[in-house]
């Protein structure tokens, strides 16, 4: 007789118990928010009244370094986590009411620079990083999770691709922390490069779209320079994202050809399962708000929701980045990412550039 | 000797995505700022 294993039925968790369980987590990512925009107000005027000497640290960078010490001292206590989480789903709401500081005329006029500019990023990323895949012999379907990573939207994109080429868990994962990590060093370093080169609102916004993978790390790394940096950062990120459907598509009907993962017979479902329903949400705020569906109170309130949500964002970002877990994940996949990284960064800002002079976006 | 797995079969409740419930709270908040609910979010 053969040995049965039985599993029992799992109960669903109740959703009044599952919102119960998020509250700690939220409260705290709320708190370190409010921190950090607390000690933008309070440290410069301090630092001023002493005669000191401080950079003007923004709350952005305050709620992500608040975070972040958390994370890599204390830890995330277990209670917060599943309330900490939530940090994709506030970045999601924020993008989508962020929509109402966008008028439909310029989403198209710059939505279509990006676009072919994305479509450039995104065969470049894939192309450079399944080279470098082959030169340091990685496995090719962790290859694939990371050229979809860097070339597309980070964890979004190499959780989708994960399922649709039944790559391991074990790749998946190691993709996962080479973006995380390399999205948290991103943060730091491209606004001090901008700042370096003296780049314009514009095409800052417009190279941190484009080349920073995560959509959390790419929001942060434009409000990190400015406003309008920020706003243009979103714009081509989710212009990115959009992207996300057929490039998991077409790596499925790759590996499908290899016999290595199973056909998508219903495209256009499969399509519709991996697009970011967020950038419908922002596309429609954006035509209500460019015809006057709001007035300008309005707009004004929905852009400050926008940045709550995504306070609470930031403060998320700094405390699941955790660099002793992210060293774990082995040195071969994270200097693969890290190479393409530098290299897609300096191709899309040459991108960027020329874009400026030809078109002057 | 092969191990056999006997698990119940679970059919997955029709859940929307984080994705989507992210729209739909935004568009009610979005709602209640347009009828007037919420007047002033400060900053």
């Amino acid at each position: 007789m053969a040995d049965a294993v039985v599993i029992p039925q799992v109960q669903p968790v109740q959703p009044a118990l599952r919102f119960l369980r998020i509250i700690p987590g939220v409260l705290l990512l709320a708190a370190i928010g409010f921190a950090g925009k607390l000690l933008e107000q309070n440290v410069g005027k301090y630092a001023k009244a002493h005669h000191w000497i401080f950079p003007n640290i923004e709350y952005v960078l305050w709620a992500i370094l608040l975070g972040l010490v958390i994370s890599n001292t204390i830890g995330v206590p277990e209670i917060f986590r599943a309330g900490v989480a939530t940090y994709e789903f506030w970045l999601k709401a924020g993008i989508v009411l962020l929509g109402s500081r966008f008028l439909l005329g310029d989403i198209l006029k710059l939505g279509g620079v990006s676009l072919v500019l994305v479509a450039i990023e995104i065969t470049g990323a894939i192309a450079f990083m399944t080279f470098l895949g082959r030169v340091f012999h990685l496995k090719p379907k962790l290859t694939s999770l990371l050229a979809v990573g860097s070339a597309v939207c980070g964890v979004s994109a190499i959780i989708a691709a994960q399922g649709a080429i039944e790559a391991d868990e074990e790749d998946s994962s190691f993709s996962i922390a080479a973006i995380l990590a390399l999205g948290a060093l991103a943060l730091f370093a491209f606004p001090l490069i901008g700042h370096t080169l003296h780049l314009g609102d514009r095409a800052y916004g417009i190279w941190a779209g484009l080349a920073v993978d995560n959509t959390a790390e790419a929001t942060a790394a434009g409000a990190l320079y400015s406003d309008a940096a920020g706003k243009l950062a979103v714009l081509v990120k989710s212009t990115r994202n959009a992207m996300i459907g057929f490039v998991v598509l077409a790596y499925a009907i790759y590996w499908a050809s290899q016999g290595q993962a199973k056909t998508v017979r219903n495209k256009a479902a499969f399509l519709w399962q991996k697009f970011p329903k967020f950038v419908l949400g922002f596309l429609l705020i954006s035509v209500l708000a460019t015809y006057q569906f709001f007035n300008k109170e309005q707009v004004g309130a929905l852009a400050n929701l926008s940045r709550w949500a995504f306070l609470l964002t930031f403060a998320g970002v700094g405390l699941r980045t955790n660099f002793r877990d992210m060293r774990k994940q082995g040195l071969r996949p994270f200097a693969v990412g890290a190479i393409g990284e530098v290299v897609i960064a300096a191709f899309t800002l040459g991108l960027v550039v020329v874009a400026e002079k030809l078109f002057g976006i | 000797m092969a191990d056999e797995v006997n698990a119940p079969q679970v059919k997955e409740p029709w859940r929307l995505s984080l994705d989507s419930w992210a729209v739909v709270i935004a568009l009610l908040a979005a709602l209640l700022v347009r009828t007037g609910v919420f007047k002033h979010i400060p900053w």
